[in-house]
């Protein structure tokens, strides 16, 4: 695979242009072109896609659109560009699976075939923020879950009476504190060896995230950092200088790339191919050993909609075929937690993820913008659903979501807004406070079990 | 105006098709049949509401509605000095001074509600990312602004939204502008706190709320 | 003292205002105003100065200066301001002394007071462009000094085929590069646990700094950090950003200025106040446990002129007599490597430091222009200068110094380039070249002793 110096000559040497001709007159032609050729088309009959073809051509279409696009460097105006070649060897060349944790947590995570029966790699927790006050207990309630084989740490973004500001000399304070707090947390979970793979949301930047989680403060290789492009198919230098430092270290990194519904990329073909196509921008820009979705819709700001989990489903199925990357995809709710909606949502998004060959990350309640808006019970709902339907194929999940579906669908541009933590959770027992508890056992457990014969507690 | 005409007008612009709109606007200027004004308002203008509408009804993406701004702006760009050639202009609904706030590079939300905002006959100042609270203000106050829209992708960046609007404070300019914010994590709550005029989720809904602010401005300074 | 999270909170809550406003009608105004009240003049009858109640007033005065106009950030638009009894007791808390080094190398570094009889901090090597076949050697060559306490190690800027540019992830990779570099040359030379206090000169941003100095890299706390403000008394966030991540690591750092004489501090009497001022800055803001200062001629772009060895030297007075922290001071000389009058302008520097009580870095040839342009035989020049100077009252040093500065003065604006390291120093055998010894030996060491008494190599 060329190597990653190559990549930064490209980034002072490649053809130099505006960002708006870029995204005018390289990436949307080109997207409408390869649509085109490829003829790539959602016939809406079904949600998660189970044609092989087509998730194979999206693929090829999505290397194509790459290889004519390549990946916009702010700092330099330039575009870094690939052959297809080059692409095709780094699809072949690409880490397929990689060691995360230490000691008893350490854990391969790997890529997965659509309809395996493999289980699913289960990924815990959420970089939504909280109040500094809850760190360090939430961070143990994520690690007491043990389906849970690597984990996110949420956001701090206060210390004291002061608020955090990105690239403010706080935020490397904040940084540390939520890394250790979150080491301290798992280790009274008995887990001290568990894996973090987003070092560490308290920080934006490349300075405030390097310094916050270097060796001294708590920051392992075997951890694994995530370096974020900018929409659409753009890096800047804070991320690049990133990936020269985990690169030089040695440890995991991973890709965060994924495309807005509606955006430059246009509606879910474009979507599709697009998230194919960050997973080559992944592997020889970014040089990622695991790889990270997150598709939401420009308008509902969630996940959930078929129009964003068709074309999840279908990115994920031509990574899973072609690539076989560790892939990991974190879908949005538009309700709440602690909400039937919740729970629908999230079971959609699930069986979409599960099906389809991805790692499975509990879905974030209300979009992701409420603080402290996230509970245990949210996760331990994605790791026993993973469990539950191992082996889970396409059309048996296409089958349940069909139904699921229309529960919330009309409700999706005002959804419940759900509880905060300390309404709903017990963060002393570790346990949902008895409303929760009922919602949660009776309501979505007995129901699954009921309707859909998904006993998430009894596999 | 001949409805064939305005029809293709209007098709050229909801198609983005530029070189087919600059053709056509040509044959008519050429003809000397048709006043400029009846051009704009009668064709293109209401071509690119449009595309804004469409755009907002989740018709058409974004990059539709690039192409038709573009292929507008292009039309506007020939058609519009005619219009002042006679002594006349186009009233714009506003003056929208637009960024993304410091340490903070995030576009494409921002970018979205830029363009269905042109459609909707603002004139927008994209003063890009990353710009630092002085710098909205200046710029503010060099195009005589009507408002101030700020973008912010991360709890750690809207904070320098605040910082805007404290500024102006202390300048006690904080009346001679409309706030608008808009981001990720930010919500009406927030805006309240801060003190901003609004908050939308959507871009359609920030447009709506743009145009309706402004007219309550213009009706309370009658 | 304040605590430094306060000084982040007056960094996004102080007194905005646009940076010309801040030079304009805060900076200047102030300058000329503390300059008048406290009577600060040169006469221009010494080079150095030797009124003792001089030195103290411009103390004074930067006091009242530094109080009056505070630090700009340049991210935030804001001023971080102090009060009076802050600032005071910024000075009485300041660290005194800091520890360097590992191991055999271990050394600790104190403020002087002027005419001191203690021996001054030698501080070796050079943190400028050097080729990359170079700079191991050259490191070695400089860390075998064994009069030098600290190091400063050149810069890599080239990635193999790749330059690096500031905040580019070339950068990262080059400072690791060369950080490793640095601690092999150590080794080699016996001396591996050699500080570097000037980490590391191959990044320029705080990121790529923060990044390529990692303790996986080689990086120590024992090692030192410089903050750099810019011209005048402001700071940005790239800088300050290294501040928490020290401090939280407990790495030495030191505060660096480069004061320009004709810039916005003006004359002689204004860059002796604002040099001063400098020192509180770096306490309260970058919380240095050290400091070097490197003033310079706006048009000379050199130290070894009467206006700036004036300044320098009334404020490190001021300094020593009243904060006595760890003080050093870096001078530029206007003549390239391997000319007399380098030597010439180096001994006029030394003079000035010396005697009034600070530690010296050796001077740099060429104004650090010239790409290879310094040798380890400036290094070993200082060093042996500092240790024949030991005890050199102010008086004695400005009867030498009245003596030296006419052999260069009227060359200044047009001096000559000297030559590269390899033209003049043979870096296999580590020892100057024939005509390099002869002009060394035979010419500068020799005239020292017979025209000013001062014998090299005697201790």
């Amino acid at each position: 695979m060329i190597s990653f110096i190559d990549v930064l000559e490209r980034a002072v040497s490649g053809p130099m242009m505006t960002q708006k001709e870029f995204d005018m007159k390289v990436f949307i032609p080109a997207m409408r072109k390869i649509l085109e050729k490829y003829k790539i088309k959602w016939e809406r009959k079904e949600v998660i896609n189970t044609n092989d073809d087509l998730a194979d051509k999206i693929f090829e279409a999505a290397i194509d659109f790459y290889s004519e696009v390549g990946t916009y460097v702010i700092d330099t105006e330039r575009v870094i560009k690939f052959t297809r070649e080059e692409i095709l060897e780094a699809v072949e060349d690409a880490p397929k699976k990689i060691y995360v944790g230490e000691g008893p947590d350490r854990c391969i995570m790997e890529g997965r075939l659509p309809d395996s029966d493999k289980l699913a790699h289960c990924h815990s927790g959420s970089s939504v923020n909280i109040t500094e006050d809850l760190g360090m207990r939430l961070a143990e309630a994520y690690a007491r879950n043990t389906k849970a084989k690597t984990l996110s740490i949420p956001t701090v973004n206060t210390l004291g009476p002061l608020k955090v500001h990105s690239g403010a000399p706080t935020e490397i304070f904040a940084g540390i504190r939520a890394l250790q707090n979150a080491r301290e947390g798992c280790r009274r979970a008995g887990r001290p060896g568990i894996a973090f793979l987003n070092m560490v949301p308290a920080c934006a930047k490349d300075v405030t995230t390097i310094a916050a989680t270097a060796p001294q403060f708590g920051g392992r290789p075997s951890d694994g950092w995530l370096v974020a492009s900018v929409a659409e198919m753009k890096i800047d230098y804070s991320s690049l200088n990133k990936v020269a430092y985990l690169t030089a270290w040695g440890a995991n990194i991973g890709n965060e790339g994924s495309g807005l519904l509606g955006g430059y990329a246009g509606g879910p073909e474009g979507l599709a191919v697009l998230n194919t196509a960050y997973a080559l921008f992944g592997i020889l820009v970014v040089r990622a050993t695991y790889h990270l979705t997150y598709p939401i819709h420009m308008n509902y700001v969630c996940s959930s909609v078929p129009e964003v989990l068709w074309p999840l489903s279908v990115c994920i199925q031509a990574v899973a075929r072609n690539i076989k990357v560790p892939y990991i995809s974190l879908t949005y709710t538009a309700a709440g937690a602690a909400t039937e909606m919740y729970f629908n949502e999230a079971l959609v998004c699930l069986l979409t993820i599960i099906s389809s060959g991805s790692s499975v990350h509990n879905p974030h309640p209300a979009k992701g913008k409420e603080t402290n808006s996230f509970t245990p019970v949210e996760m331990e709902f994605a790791t026993q659903l993973a469990y539950a339907c191992k082996g889970l194929t396409r059309k048996e999940a296409n089958e349940i979501i069909d139904k699921v579906i229309p529960r919330y669908l009309d409700k999706i541009s005002k959804p419940p807004k759900g509880e905060t933590i300390s309404q709903c959770y017990d963060l002393e027992y570790f346990k949902p406070k008895p409303h929760f508890e009922k919602l949660y056992y009776e309501t979505v457990v007995g129901g699954l079990r009921k309707e859909f014969g998904i006993n998430l507690y009894n596999y | 105006m001949n409805e064939k005409i305005k029809d293709q007008l209007k098709n050229a612009i909801i198609g983005g098709n530029t070189e087919v709109l600059l053709k056509n606007i040509d044959k008519i200027i050429r003809s000397k049949k048709e006043d400029p004004l009846k051009i704009i308002q009668d064709a293109m203008i209401p071509a690119i509401r449009n595309v804004g509408d469409m755009f907002g009804r989740g018709e058409i993406f974004l990059p539709e509605m690039l192409m038709a701004a573009e292929t507008f702006q292009s039309g506007m760009k020939v058609i519009e000095p005619k219009l002042i050639d006679s002594g006349r202009r186009i009233e714009k609904i506003g003056k929208v001074v637009f960024g993304t706030v410091l340490n903070d590079i995030h576009e494409i939300g921002k970018n979205i509600v830029i363009t269905l905002m042109r459609t909707h006959g603002f004139e927008v100042y994209d003063i890009g990312a990353n710009v630092s609270p002085i710098t909205f203000v200046e710029k503010a106050k060099d195009v005589g602004a009507d408002i101030i829209a700020m973008s912010a992708l991360m709890t750690t960046t809207m904070t320098y939204q605040k910082d805007v609007i404290d500024y102006l404070r202390e300048e006690g300019e904080r009346d001679k502008y409309i706030i608008l914010v808009g981001g990720g994590p930010v919500d009406n709550e927030w805006a309240e706190k801060i003190g901003a005029d609004g908050t939308s989720d959507t871009a359609p809904g920030a447009v709506e709320l743009a145009e309706r602010l402004i007219l309550e401005r213009k009706r309370e300074a009658r | 003292m304040v605590d430094f999270l306060d000084v982040c909170e007056r960094a996004s809550k102080g007194p905005m205002m646009p940076q010309r406003d801040f030079d304009l009608k805060v900076f200047i105004p102030t300058l000329r105003r503390v300059l008048e009240k406290y009577n600060i003049k040169w006469e221009k009858r010494e080079v150095i100065n030797t009124d003792d109640r001089l030195a103290d007033r411009v103390f004074e005065a930067a006091i009242e200066f530094y109080e009056g106009v505070g630090t700009y950030v340049t991210d935030t638009e804001r001023v971080i301001k102090f009060s009076r009894e802050e600032i005071l007791d910024g000075i009485r808390e300041a660290p005194k002394e800091v520890y360097f080094g590992e191991g055999a190398d271990r050394y600790v570094m104190r403020g002087n007071l002027p005419d001191t009889n203690e021996l001054v901090h030698c501080h070796v090597g050079s943190g400028t462009e050097t080729s990359i076949e170079y700079a191991l050697r050259l490191v070695e060559a400089y860390a075998r000094i064994k009069k030098g306490k600290t190091l400063s190690v050149p810069i890599v800027n080239m990635v193999r085929h790749v330059r690096t540019a500031s905040g580019s992830p070339a950068e990262v990779l080059a400072g690791i590069r060369c950080l490793q570099i640095a601690r092999e040359g150590c080794r080699l030379a016996g001396r591996p646990g050699l500080a570097i206090s000037s980490m590391i000169s191959s990044c320029t941003s705080g990121g790529t700094t923060i990044a390529a100095t990692a303790p996986q890299f080689g990086g120590r706390p024992s090692d030192g950090w410089l903050i750099a403000p810019t011209s005048e008394l402001k700071i940005d966030y790239s800088e300050l950003m290294k501040v928490p991540y020290l401090m939280s690591w407990g790495a030495n750092i030191g505060q660096e200025q480069g004061p320009v004489l004709g810039g916005y501090a003006g004359g002689p009497e204004g860059l002796a106040v604002v040099n001063t001022a400098y020192a509180f800055h770096g306490v309260l803001v970058a919380r240095a446990d050290y400091h070097i200062t490197y003033p310079i001629h706006m048009t000379y772009v050199c130290s070894s002129v009467p206006e700036v060895l004036w300044a320098v030297s009334v404020s490190i007075q001021g300094i020593g007599r009243n904060m006595r922290v760890p003080y050093y001071s870096l001078l530029y000389a206007a003549a390239g490597a391997a000319t007399k009058m380098f030597f010439y302008e180096a001994l006029a520097n030394i003079l000035t430091l010396v005697s009034s009580g600070a530690g010296v870095e050796d001077p740099h040839p060429g104004k650090a222009k010239i790409k290879d342009g310094a040798t380890p035989i400036d290094s070993e020049y200082s060093c042996e200068l500092v240790h024949a100077l030991k005890g050199i009252t102010r008086k004695e040093a400005n009867r030498i110094i009245d003596r030296v500065i006419p052999k260069y003065i009227d060359r200044i604006a047009d001096p000559p380039n000297g030559e590269t390291v390899d033209q003049c120093y043979d870096l296999d055998r580590l020892k100057p070249k024939p005509h390099f010894e002869k002009l060394y030996y035979d010419g500068v060491v020799k005239e020292l002793k017979t025209d000013f008494g001062i014998e090299l190599y005697k201790n």
